[in-house]
């Protein structure tokens, strides 16, 4: 077996596993590498998974894959310690092909996505950590173009034409290749989730769906003085509750994030949703959530970032997404390294079609759209005083405080305005940055 | 001279198609890497060997990429019994010097099969062993290793073992090497050798039960109305004797460390 083929993808997650199928279907020889004992392990997502993005790959993947609910009803909600105000959007469109979003377990559908890699040609080598970059002898340790990559197994160096990067978040490999230029704690989340087990008839009583319609319950507020915010979403026979918290807050704070999930999961709005759930599992990941702001140069001589890795993650509060990035940019990856290898020139610039491909699609043109959004949704004003504020006006709006007279709008609003202290310009900027982002 | 592992594929019986849940056993792992030292010390080549159906390839991958040269499959056509599986082996390796084997499996296995094993290749046994020292370099078939197994209550036996022998591992007693990268490779690639072989359905042998452990006698609680012997078991009401009762003392700290020693050698804690 020769110690070089043409691709390695670091990483078999959605983004790696898109990219080794792309490049494998190409006729490269591909090695799929993954620290896990299979694609997945090491995976969680709290979130809805919106893959129309493999309509190109898997022609009717919704037939195959491996998931859980279709998300049929979708509903935001403020929430403070005593009301919730909630947006509840139900369509039947989503419960039938070719689908919206759906819920899935990660190892399920990360080690399904793998198997199409392997049927594709590429080799999916499992338990292998991918230790650092090997670079040309040409060059400096720091400069040289990058030629393959190191393992932790005995004699684990592999060389390559080109690799790609799909490490996910805190990527080593990014970092090694100098692509981020700084990180700071501040772009980072926490996702902490538990999943808990309920029979399938209680959920969907519960939570008024049937067969597999499912629910994706996206909430600002409820996680305390830490800002970020919460989810619950359906699966078959569990629901998935759990917390997105900013690192910085979470820190300052000295709480464990178990407690915060605790505090949701006892707020009036939520508790009789999870009533006798057995928690089947508690997971934790680190969420690269500021977007554009923190993203790294994506190409090296020689190499490719995609994925978590990339930093394409998007937070923007009415849209949370991450796996659709993660497939488009693996994919994309994949189609730039067939072509830069095809070309016979994989520097940085061979592989600048990359760069091209995700600023020209959704990928990056969302980001560039909602560049603003992380931010306002993770600001103070955002979390701390617009839910009580909003939820007060909803409670005085719909009392009836008889034999008082029904007052004005304008004046609840004012003076919840002025009681939850939200000074008028501040409203008007965010209300202005909003507007810039969503609109 | 030749040394084989005999691994088992344990998995999930409600999914035997998803190879996420199906592995080897520690003792296993044990096995194998114990197997590889013994072909280094023996100079011979190792032969890895299951029954199972083909999912079990991938633990002979495994195995392949950790050095064995040759890797087995003996596909039968029903399930068989411990002792089936020991002889469909022992026709496959007739002229093995060493066998090596996991104690036991994880997927409530009695350790049987290693000692059918021995009896059907004739063999001496050692099962059970939880530490092994390979003696000098031996000529063909002449070396010697030391053995140590468990006994119970914290004996240990010390054994001296000569080909052919069939040796039974603990999963602590080593601890499995890492395959190199490129050996994992082509071992992803490699052919594994594929016996099939007719078994009869023998009833006895093919009962799936609920695993339950053996019986054991206990002795009755003492007492002669059923309220004294249900307070001696749960030791209610004082009924453990003066020991438990509660007293409370003040003592410089060298004397209260002296008291509670004595306490509880009195109590049955030392002795």
């Amino acid at each position: 077996m020769s110690d070089s083929v043409d691709v390695i993808v670091v990483g078999a997650g959605p983004a790696g596993s898109c990219a080794a199928i792309v490049a494998a279907r190409a006729g490269l020889s591909v090695v799929l590498l993954e620290r896990g004992p299979f694609a997945g392990s090491k995976n969680m997502y709290g979130g809805v998974i919106y893959a129309r993005m493999l309509d190109e790959l898997i022609p009717k993947w919704w037939e195959q894959a491996p998931i859980q609910r279709w998300v049929t009803r979708r509903s935001t909600m403020l929430l403070t310690d005593t009301q919730a105000l909630t947006v509840d959007f139900r369509t039947d469109a989503w419960g039938e092909a070719p689908y919206n979003g759906a819920t899935a377990y990660r190892p399920d559908f990360d080690n399904w996505l793998a198997g199409h890699a392997e049927a594709a040609g590429a080799q999916l080598l499992t338990s292998t950590t991918v230790t650092g970059l090997l670079r040309d002898s040409a060059g400096s340790n720091r400069t040289g173009a990058i030629v393959g990559v190191r393992t932790d197994r005995p004699a684990g160096d592999l060389r390559a034409r080109g690799v790609i990067a799909c490490d996910g978040v805190n990527s080593l490999l990014a970092k090694e290749a100098g692509l981020y230029e700084h990180t700071d704690a501040k772009h980072f989340t926490l996702g902490v989730k538990e999943t808990l087990a309920l029979p399938k008839e209680v959920i969907d009583e519960r939570f008024g769906v049937r067969d597999r319609e499912g629910v994706d319950i996206e909430i600002i507020g409820g996680t305390g003085m830490i800002n970020g915010g919460g989810f619950v979403y359906t699966n078959l026979d569990t629901v998935a509750v759990g917390v997105v918290l900013k690192l910085s807050k979470l820190a300052a704070q000295s709480l464990r994030p178990e407690q915060v999930i605790a505090g949701l999961k006892a707020n009036h709005a939520i508790a009789p949703l999870i009533e006798g759930g057995e928690v089947k599992e508690y997971s934790a990941h680190l969420i690269p959530e500021a977007g554009l702001e923190m993203m790294p140069k994506m190409t090296a001589n020689g190499m490719l970032v995609a994925g978590d890795a990339a930093a394409l993650c998007l937070a923007a509060g009415i849209w949370l997404e991450g796996v659709n990035f993660a497939i488009a940019s693996g994919m994309y990856a994949g189609e730039t390294a067939v072509d830069a290898i095809r070309a016979g020139d994989v520097s940085a610039r061979g592989l600048a079609g990359y760069q091209k491909r995700m600023r020209t699609t959704f990928v990056l043109k969302d980001h560039r759209k909602l560049r603003r959004a992380p931010a306002l949704v993770l600001s103070d004003r955002v979390q701390h005083l617009y839910p009580a504020m909003v939820a007060n006006v909803a409670e005085r709006m719909f009392r009836v405080d008889n034999p008082q007279p029904k007052p004005g709008l304008r004046r609840i609003f004012a003076q919840e305005r002025k009681r939850a202290g939200v000074r008028r310009r501040d409203l008007i900027r965010d209300a202005w940055t909003g507007f810039r982002s969503y609109g | 001279m030749t040394v084989v592992v005999c691994l088992k594929w344990v998995h999930d019986a409600a999914q035997p198609d998803d190879v996420r849940f199906g592995a080897m056993s520690p003792a296993d792992h044990s096995a194998l890497e114990l197997a590889l030292q013994c072909g280094e010390w023996a100079h011979a080549d190792v032969t890895a060997i299951t029954v199972g159906p083909a999912q079990a390839d991938h633990i002979l991958r495994d195995a392949l990429a950790c050095g064995v040269r040759r890797a087995v499959r003996i596909e039968t056509s029903h399930a068989v019994s411990g002792a089936d599986v020991a002889a469909a082996i022992a026709a496959v390796v007739a002229d093995a010097h060493w066998v090596w084997c996991g104690d036991y499996s994880i997927d409530n296995g009695s350790g049987s099969v290693p000692a059918f094993l021995a009896a059907a290749l004739a063999a001496r046994q050692a099962l059970g062993v939880i530490h092994l020292s390979f003696g000098d370099a031996p000529t063909i078939d002449a070396g010697v290793i030391e053995a140590t197994r468990r006994l119970d209550g914290g004996r240990r036996e010390v054994l001296e073992v000569r080909a052919p022998a069939v040796v039974s591992v603990e999963g602590a007693t080593a601890h499995l090497r890492r395959a190199g990268l490129t050996a994992l490779r082509t071992a992803a690639a490699a052919a594994i050798e594929v016996i099939r072989i007719a078994t009869p359905t023998r009833v006895d042998d093919c009962v799936v039960q609920q695993y339950r452990p053996r019986a054991r006698e206990l002795a009755g609680p003492d007492g002669v109305s059923a309220l004294a012997r249900v307070l001696s078991l749960t030791g209610a009401g004082g009924a453990r004797g003066a020991a438990s009762a509660r007293r409370t003392v003040v003592l410089d700290p060298l004397d209260a460390a002296g008291r509670i020693l004595t306490e509880l050698r009195e109590w049955g804690y030392r002795t």
